[in-house]
């Protein structure tokens, strides 16, 4: 999704969020990642000003008063935290472990494949189909990239073929380069 | 830790959040995984240089394994590897200048900070609060401070950026407009 995104030219530009939006942003976030209750309060504070930077190709992104980039979605899709976020949370969301020969090639931008998944270096953990995953590595501790499950895990586990998880955003990509926004 | 563990969601047992996490000042990954970034090097140099703690663990780990798994890894044109970001080393410099404005007053036009990576629109209200007079960006690299303050410029940049030394600004002279 970012993998051509370049801060200056694919931000079309930064709105001011209603209150009343951003009550309805904090529990979408909640209701879609429970584990986040008890943390909303700090990545989002409730008299925090969110704003909102519109970029190319439908892709929206949530920034706080400090320009930190916190969620990101494309169209009217789930929200997905960036990886710097989740590097500070580790926890909300369900991760998959890919085996160690996977790792660069998810790191230059591509797709997770099955077979990186099912392999004795890899693990995953049981979700359904199109759930906002994090990409861990054999052997690391933190998530390399952030990506969408395009089969249930146990269609990937029998199928074992061609794509099981988009990669949405993933470490050194336009998102993760982007500087805060002032 | 185990695998599964790892894995399990929801907020650990005594650990406190927000979790801070060091990144790599070349490849501005988290550091382990310099080692597929392909400037591997200059990571650890970097390393070496700015985080020796975490320099060590990196070397014990590299030590044994590394040179056998070189051999067995394929190398098929390059597939799968990260593209480096080309960085632009061109010179690295400010320019500060003269120009005229009108028959006797003068701007100061400035040029070259981008490169030192400093936001010019912050760069340029600092100016202008520092000299007490306007200052804008006026281009892609340009600041346009109102009023003769470049010889303040030279005491001013070091002070407020100190990776820019005196003898990286350089003068040139009064210019046309």
């Amino acid at each position: 999704m970012f993998k051509k995104f370049d801060e200056k030219e694919s931000i079309s530009g930064v709105l001011q969020l209603k209150s009343s939006v951003q009550k309805g942003i904090r529990t979408k976030l909640i209701e879609s990642y429970p584990y986040l209750e008890n943390h909303i309060d700090n990545i989002l504070p409730k008299k925090d000003a969110l704003r909102i930077v519109k970029c190319h190709d439908h892709i929206e992104i949530i920034v706080n008063t400090a320009g930190d980039l916190l969620f990101f979605r494309h169209r009217e899709g789930q929200w997905m935290p960036t990886l710097r976020l989740y590097h500070k949370y580790p926890f909300f969301l369900p991760m998959q472990q890919v085996d160690k020969g996977a790792i660069r090639f998810v790191l230059s931008g591509a797709n997770i494949m099955c077979p990186g998944l099912t392999s004795p270096g890899a693990q995953m953990t049981t979700v359904p189909k199109d759930t906002i995953v994090a990409i861990m590595a054999e052997g690391k501790d933190h998530a390399l990239a952030i990506g969408k499950t395009t089969l249930s895990t146990d269609d990937i586990a029998k199928v074992n073929k061609g794509i099981g998880v988009e990669n949405c955003h993933y470490l050194n990509d336009g998102l993760w380069h982007m500087k805060p926004v002032k | 830790m185990s695998v599964l563990e790892k894995l399990q969601q929801g907020p650990r047992e005594g650990v406190t959040y927000p979790l801070s996490l060091a990144y790599c000042g070349n490849c501005s990954m988290p550091i382990e995984y310099c080692e597929y970034y392909p400037e591997y090097d200059k990571c650890k140099q970097w390393l070496e240089r700015n985080l020796p703690s975490e320099f060590e663990k990196v070397k014990i780990g590299d030590d044994g394994g590394s040179v056998e798994e070189e051999k067995k890894r394929q190398k098929r044109g390059g597939k799968g590897m990260i593209k480096t970001k080309k960085k632009e080393d061109g010179p690295k410099q400010v320019c500060v200048s003269r120009a005229p404005r009108g028959k006797k007053k003068s701007v100061t036009v400035v040029t070259g900070l981008s490169s030192f990576d400093i936001d010019l629109k912050v760069a340029a209200k600092f100016f202008g609060t520092r000299f007490a007079c306007g200052s804008s960006v006026t281009g892609d690299d340009e600041i346009v401070i109102q009023g003769d303050v470049k010889d303040d410029l030279f005491d001013v940049i070091p002070e407020k950026w100190p990776e820019i030394d005196e003898d990286l600004i350089e003068d040139l002279g009064d210019q046309k407009r």
